[in-house]
């Protein structure tokens, strides 16, 4: 009876850690899908932040005064686009000023769980120094926060590109 | 009387012991299939993806043992709750006994949860781990986690046999209610910190059943079912009586008594409801089976608790649970019955001949005793071994410093031996009940004929 016990609970452990597994294989299929397909739907929002927002928040002023610059990108704020990562979408915005991105602020973090929203919030202000050190999105990994990160510059990019910088 | 028994249908002892394991090891495979799954969820939230840097190596493997080990605690939960489908099926001593050996390692998967993870993060972040504390710490829904794993120490440790010694039965009892606190709190961070368990996913539903499992048949079986049970049969003393120097039956009157079910040789918790006694629970056997009106127990006084009860007033309130226990008729595996008793060990092997169904010849009954005085209800036990055809031998003398020591020195002398007086062991179940050190030396006797461990009944009686 002991040994039926022991083979019958090895039987169904295996079986239930497989149907896991395929389970899991299936959710990871789909991020990788699903991150795929985000990417031109996140160009194409971005797309339309584009066609909106720096046509609205620039300032006269700015505007005027990217005018005699001529060459460099017109100042104000682009939103980037939204990127989705396995633990939430990272969207941030970039401020030009002047031919320089003097402000980057979080639009959405990663924020699927607790651990998500403690490592967004250590993370984005030190990629938010680096990014406005090295003025691009060309930025070293954050430890410990590598979706985020990727997340974050991959909409930094998208902001920076909008603006033509 | 004989041909009254003779007339009933022989009951296939054989097949319902294979039902009986069938259910016993279903249990066994549910115990740890419910550890797998805890795993699997990990997998099935992408969590073999996860198996790439040390740091996420350290991480995920935090989080697999944080909910085996939570999963092991509900377990034993469910274990400590006298479900009565568990208690046909294992008995209330095997329940227990599984319970608690599953709360060191429960334990010990908790601790490892907390420490691989802060090492898991430290890693990442490169922090070191104890840094790590400090911002868990102001996650939403963690401090209470702390807390639950804070309380979970205290009860493994008050459980340890060394420490618990030192509690009385009450205090302990006192801090083993605080599981019920340690695992409560361990869940919000489980639903909101960890990614597992996200809304919306099987995931959280199955947990969150889980634990609804848990929780909800310890409030059936361990406090509303008794409430109700003791309500509804109003349970009175109605006498004590002395058997012997020190020894009393307790007599109680009740409603409906034969609708509880209680098999002979099961044992109910009762709980007499006076001033100096209504704290203290006392699990004790039935010494004869109720009537629909009427109920007994007989108990030595050994415990300062068992010498207040037999002083308890007549008209006492008395609640109860139970009927508990395999220690019965329910229990059998073979054609024959030998059952050996001793001291006051023989109070549930009375009601036990009283119910149990055998045929005339079946049943062969051996009762030990240091001296005259002990030998508590076998007038009552030579009466119904005589109505149901059954063989009893009695054996009165101190314990034997030579050869088998659980029998008295002159029939060792004589030549006694327990093939001599049970020829049919090999095809019976043998019943064994009386005091600790002295069922120890039984059953080591018992084990050395070789007969299946399935076929030994052993109930240890201390007071």
């Amino acid at each position: 009876m002991r040994t039926r016990a022991v083979l019958g609970s090895l039987f169904a452990s295996t079986a239930v850690l497989v149907v896991g597994w395929q389970a899991g294989g299936a959710v990871l299929a789909n991020q990788a899908i699903g991150t795929t397909t985000s990417a031109p739907q996140a160009s194409g929002t971005s797309g339309t932040t584009a066609a909106t927002v720096p046509s609205a928040t620039p300032l006269p002023s700015a505007t005027a005064t990217a005018a005699p610059v001529a060459a460099g990108p017109a100042d104000g704020t682009y939103t980037g686009s939204s990127v989705n990562t396995p633990f939430g979408s990272v969207q941030v915005a970039v401020t030009l000023s002047g031919g320089t991105i003097t402000d980057v602020t979080a639009v959405h973090l990663t924020d699927a769980d607790g651990r998500s929203r403690q490592i967004s919030n250590y993370a984005a202000p030190m990629l938010r120094s680096e990014v406005l050190s090295s003025q691009s999105a060309h930025v070293s990994n954050v430890g410990g926060a590598t979706y985020t990160t990727r997340g974050y510059l991959q909409s930094v990019q998208s902001a920076l590109d909008q603006a033509g910088f | 009387m004989p041909q009254r028994f003779s007339t009933l249908p022989r009951v296939n002892h054989k097949r319902t012991y294979a039902r009986r394991a069938r259910r016993a090891d279903l249990l066994v495979m549910l115990l740890w299939t419910s550890g797998a799954a805890a795993a699997a969820l990990f997998l099935a939230s992408g969590g073999a993806a996860q198996f790439t840097t040390p740091a996420a190596i350290m991480t995920s493997l935090g989080i697999i043992t944080g909910l085996i080990g939570t999963d092991f605690i509900l377990v034993m939960l469910v274990l400590a709750a006298r479900i009565p489908a568990i208690d046909r099926a294992i008995g209330h001593d095997r329940a227990i006994a599984v319970h608690r050996s599953l709360g060191k390692p429960a334990l010990y998967l908790i601790l490892a949860h907390g420490a691989l993870l802060l090492i898991g993060y430290g890693m990442s972040t490169g922090f070191n781990p104890i840094a790590e504390i400090g911002p868990m710490l102001a996650l939403p829904d963690m401090p209470i986690a702390f807390v639950g794993t804070g309380l979970l120490i205290a009860v493994v440790v008050t459980s340890l046999v060394a420490v618990r010694r030192k509690f009385s039965y009450e205090g302990w009892h006192l801090v083993h209610l605080l599981s019920y606190i340690a695992v409560a709190f361990a869940l919000p961070h489980q639903l909101s910190v960890g990614g597992i368990l996200a809304d919306g996913t099987v995931q959280r539903a199955y947990w969150i059943a889980l634990y609804l499992i848990a929780f909800g048949s310890i409030a059936i079986f361990r406090f509303i079912e008794p409430t109700i049970s003791s309500l509804r049969h109003r349970i009175t003393v109605s006498g004590v009586t002395t058997v012997a120097p020190g020894v009393t039956s307790i007599h109680f009157a009740g409603k409906n008594l034969r609708s509880l079910g209680a098999s002979g040789g099961q044992f109910f918790i009762w709980r007499f409801w006076t001033k100096r006694t209504w704290w203290h629970s006392h699990p004790i056997s039935l010494s004869a089976m109720p009537t629909s009106t009427s109920a007994r127990i007989t108990v030595r006084d050994l415990g300062r608790g068992s010498a207040r009860i037999s002083a308890v007033p007549v008209g006492t309130k008395v609640s109860i649970e139970g009927p508990y226990g395999l220690f019965s008729d329910a229990a059998r595996t073979a054609p024959k019955l030998a059952i050996i008793a001793a001291g006051i060990g023989v109070t549930p092997i009375r009601a036990f001949l009283e119910h149990a169904r055998f045929a005339p010849g079946e049943a062969t009954i051996l009762l030990r005793a240091s001296t005259e005085e002990e030998t508590y209800h076998w007038d009552e036990i030579r009466d119904i071994a005589a109505a149901k055809g059954a063989l009893c031998y009695v054996m009165i003398g101190h314990r034997s410093p030579v050869g088998a020591g659980w029998m008295s020195e002159s029939d060792v002398r004589r030549g006694v031996t327990l093939a001599a007086a049970f020829p049919d062991l090999a095809r019976s179940d043998v019943y064994l009940c009386g005091p600790t050190a002295w069922l120890d030396l039984v059953e080591k006797d018992v084990r050395a004929t070789r007969i299946p461990a399935h076929q030994i009944h052993a109930e240890r009686f201390d007071w």
